[in-house]
């Protein structure tokens, strides 16, 4: 039985005197991925910050490890295991690879260093640039090096905002591969457009348009699913 | 030559004076958003805390530790009480750090008195050295050397601790050093603090080599430091030392060639550096 | 609504009669001295309250206007003739020059964030004090010079009626400016400038004129400041009129007009009775640091100030609005 890992109820988020997201609700199981999905505009990126405590929920709940975390401070959120992937990757560029890595290791102890080579080996990019400044990366090395910082802290959960964003085919599969490599150790939400890759990778799906969640389930009955796809995502 | 020579000692010890308050005020600046225009009265602390304890106990040492202390509670005050209740205001923060300096310096002659006390140079330090045509005094020496030690130090810091990996990393980006875990309004606490101590040390400093210390000398060399910061770059540690002897030095070159016009050439520098390059000549953010 | 107004203004008009008639039922010297002096800081308080409360935009520099009224005046009147027409001309010409320079700093400078702006228009007094400072022939420093008023104002009450009747107009001047479309654009800015800037307007534009309308105004109250005293020195120039002008209208309340009025009464009466206390307790010397600690708390806790305050209590009581504002309109209620 899969445990549920992240329960986002029924949240809303004002950002000054907009209303944001105006009712969105699902759930992450442990060990899977899950995609959020919606048009542009729609509130995806929103409602990870608000998990994140960047832009707090104004009402509802969100649930991690069963413990409330809707009004916690955005570093304890961090600390208690959700690691965050931000859009525009969130790269600091005038520092290395390296030290990138570092800002993010809360404790130097072996197990960190263990995931740090582990994730070396995942992007060995990396190691190749590891001491060149965060700036000068490409795209795709940005990614890499943004999703390697969320995940070497032990993260029990990665949020994952648009990895495809921007890069070339190519690319987008090496990404693609290496988040199917991170599911095996944690557990995935993911916002992707692409809803190809969004379909070979994710388990489940929730759909929001203009602030709310229309619907969630498994992403093989998306899939099948004309209808919805046309109408939400503009696609089929 | 001993003209230039003695020209540039000079320029350099005030640009080392100015950039003790501008490194604070840049840091503070490029990680917190702020501008405190209350830095000016810190500094002013440093310098009569200092000739205080100085006068004390007799021990420079112990004036300048005392100081550093004072500008560092200071500093603890003001961010806590000042600061923190209006952070992502700008117009906030410009009104009430500006009338929290004006409690600074009249604190200052509530305890110290209204006038102007004077300054000694510590003994060791008094004197100069006389090299062929060339007299180097040794106090100005003295100040260049501490302002260099200090930029070491603290370059160091940034580039080669983890304290420091952070908050060059939250001058970029704040929500992101947040996003990994870290506290951050307990680093701008710290930074705020390191900044005020660093103030207060450059006041300390000033003392004996103007010779007096008066409630007013926190803003005339806060004006200076908020030049160094435009043309350094907010939030550039090397661009504020850089900017700091570039001011001190055309203080000193003008107050000599061109007095009537000492001042005014380094609000131009600013003026110009603001209206064409608002972002000053150094940047931090990558 | 139309009725409040009318209330208002009459309660304006019996105060401004009863201000005219003052110096002719009083004797006291002292008095009708001090009230000139609250209606000339009322006028400077004002033209600053256009740009921080009705623009916001923090100036660092408003001293540089006063100090030009003031300098305009004191000069025209010492080397040409002290006559009523060279007075006048000269409130024109430090008006002109106000508003020439404030013309270019501020389409020079007002295109900056905040705190850049501080920090220039506090650089750019600083070196128009220095200017002053070092043009001895014109101004004679720190010194400053005496010179004879118009024979007109031997007697003070001509004076202080003249000045009270510029504080009038003055005030219902800017009082059409804010509620005048171009004001209603400024407020706008204040609130949320991008946004402003999004509906199509030249948000530069506006405050462009907002710091040109201060700065005349500024100027004005430097030119009946120098009058008041028939004497001019560099102190015009200094921050501490800048800081006068701040303290007043944040203490009084910001974005009312009335506020900075009542802030230029309450701080040069507390300054008159606190610094005669000074002679007895030694500690009111540093009256200003009572302010300081006000006008911290005033940022803090009533950012509307005096004024402000009183209107929000008795506006909330009769409205019987929840303690919450009501909640702002959804994303879809935006876009229908
Ligand atoms: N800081 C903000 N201020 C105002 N509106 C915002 C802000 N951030 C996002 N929005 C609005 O919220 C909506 C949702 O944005 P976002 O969550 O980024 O959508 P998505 O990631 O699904 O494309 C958009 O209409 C966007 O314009
Ligand atoms: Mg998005």
């Amino acid at each position: 039985m899969m445990s549920i890992l992240l329960k986002v109820e029924n949240v809303q988020t004002h950002i000054g005197q907009y209303h944001i997201l105006q009712g969105v609700s699902f759930e992450a199981k442990e060990g899977q991925v899950s995609v959020l999905l919606g048009r542009n505009g729609a509130g995806k990126t929103t409602t990870l910050k608000t998990i994140m405590g960047l832009t707090p929920a104004t009402s509802g709940t969100i649930h991690f490890q069963d413990k409330e975390i809707t009004k916690q401070a955005t570093h304890h959120i961090a600390s208690s295991g959700i690691g965050y992937v931000p859009e525009d990757q969130g790269i600091f560029g005038a520092l290395t690879v390296e030290e990138n890595l570092k800002v993010a290791m809360r404790k130097e102890d072996d197990a960190a260093l263990a995931r740090q080579e582990y994730v070396l080996e995942l992007f060995p990019d990396l190691k190749k640039y590891w001491k060149k400044d965060g700036g000068h990366l490409s795209g795709g090395q940005k990614q890499m090096l943004s999703m390697a910082r969320a995940f070497i802290n032990d993260s029990k959960l990665l949020l994952i905002d648009e990895p495809s964003k921007g890069l070339a085919p190519v690319v987008i599969e090496k990404v693609m591969e290496a988040i199917v490599e991170m599911k095996k150790q944690t557990t995935i939400i993911l916002v992707e457009q692409n809803f190809i890759m969004a379909s070979r990778i994710g388990d489940t799906y929730t759909l929001i348009d203009d602030g709310e969640t229309v619907r969630s389930g498994q992403m093989s009955e998306l899939v099948q699913n004309e209808e919805l796809k046309r109408q939400y995502l503009g696609i089929g | 030559m001993e003209l230039i020579i003695n020209l540039l000692i000079n320029g350099l010890a005030t640009g080392m004076l100015i950039f003790l308050l501008a490194a604070g005020l840049t840091l503070i600046f490029g990680l917190m958003d702020v501008l405190n225009f209350a830095h000016g009265g810190l500094f002013a602390w440093g310098a009569f805390s200092g000739v205080w304890f100085y006068g004390l106990t007799n021990s420079f040492t112990i004036a300048i530790i005392g100081a550093i202390l004072t500008g560092a509670v200071l500093g603890f005050i003001t961010e806590k009480i000042i600061i923190k209740p209006v952070y992502g205001n700008h117009i906030q923060q410009i009104l009430i750090t500006l009338g929290f300096m004006i409690v600074l310096s009249e604190m200052l002659k509530v305890v110290f008195g209204p006038n102007q006390i004077a300054a000694k140079t510590p003994p060791l330090l008094s004197g100069s050295w006389e090299i062929g045509d060339v007299i180097i005094i040794k106090y100005r020496l003295f100040i260049i050397v501490v302002g260099f030690l200090v930029f070491g130090v603290f370059q160091f810091i940034l580039k080669r601790t983890k304290i420091g990996l952070i908050v060059r990393a939250g001058v970029m980006n704040k929500e992101m050093v947040q996003a990994l875990g870290i506290n951050i309004k307990q680093v701008f606490l710290y930074v705020f603090m390191v900044g005020a101590a660093l103030a207060a040390l450059g006041g300390a400093l000033m003392a004996p080599y103007s010779g007096v210390v008066y409630a007013e000398m926190g803003m005339e060399f806060a004006i200076l430091a908020f030049i160094v910061v435009v043309i350094g770059g907010m939030g550039s540690f090397p661009g504020s030392l850089l900017a700091a002897i570039l001011v001190g030095l055309a203080g000193s070159f003008m107050a000599y060639y061109v007095p009537a016009l000492s001042l005014a050439v380094n609000m131009m520098l600013m003026a110009i550096v603001l209206i064409f390059r608002p972002q000053g000549l150094f940047t931090a953010k990558g | 609504m139309k009725n409040k107004f009318q209330v208002n203004n009459a309660i304006l008009l019996v105060l401004v009669a009863a201000l005219a008639v003052f110096p002719f039922v009083s004797d006291s010297r002292t008095w009708t001295i001090l009230l000139t002096q609250i209606f000339i800081f009322s006028i400077l308080a004002m033209s600053y309250d256009l740009l921080l409360g009705y623009t916001g935009i923090v100036s660092f520099g408003h001293a540089m206007f006063f100090g030009m009224g003031a300098y305009a005046t004191a000069i025209m009147l010492n080397r040409l003739e002290p006559t009523l027409s060279v007075f006048f001309l000269s409130i024109a010409v430090g008006m002109v020059i106000a508003g020439v320079i404030s013309f270019l700093i501020g389409l020079l400078t007002l295109r900056l964030k905040s705190h850049f702006f501080a920090m220039l228009t506090l650089a750019v007094s600083g070196l128009f004090l220095v200017l002053a400072e070092k043009w001895r022939t014109l101004t004679h420093g720190n010194d400053g010079f005496t010179f004879r008023a118009p024979e007109f104002f031997k007697d003070r009450m001509m004076f202080y009626l003249l000045v009270l009747a510029c504080l009038v107009l003055v005030y219902f001047f800017l009082r059409r400016f804010v509620h005048s479309p171009l004001g209603r654009v400024l407020i706008a800015v204040r609130e949320n400038e991008q946004r402003t800037k999004s509906l199509g307007f030249q948000t530069l534009h506006y405050k462009v004129i907002a710091s040109v309308v201060a700065g005349v105004v500024a100027s004005l109250a430097g030119s009946l400041y120098a009058i008041s005293l028939r004497f001019v020195n560099t102190s015009v120039l200094t921050m501490d009129i800048t800081l006068d002008a701040l303290l007043m209208t944040i203490i009084g309340g910001v974005g009312t007009l009335i506020g900075p009025i009542i802030g230029a009464g309450v701080i040069e009466l507390a300054q008159h009775y606190l610094s005669g206390l000074a002679k007895e307790h030694p500690i009111f010397e540093r009256w200003i640091i009572f302010f300081g600690i006000i006008y911290i708390l005033a940022v803090i806790f009533f950012p509307k100030g005096i004024l402000g305050t009183i209107q929000y209590a008795f506006w909330k009581q009769k409205n019987k609005i929840p303690k919450v504002d009501v909640a702002a309109p959804s994303r879809k209620e935006l876009t229908k």
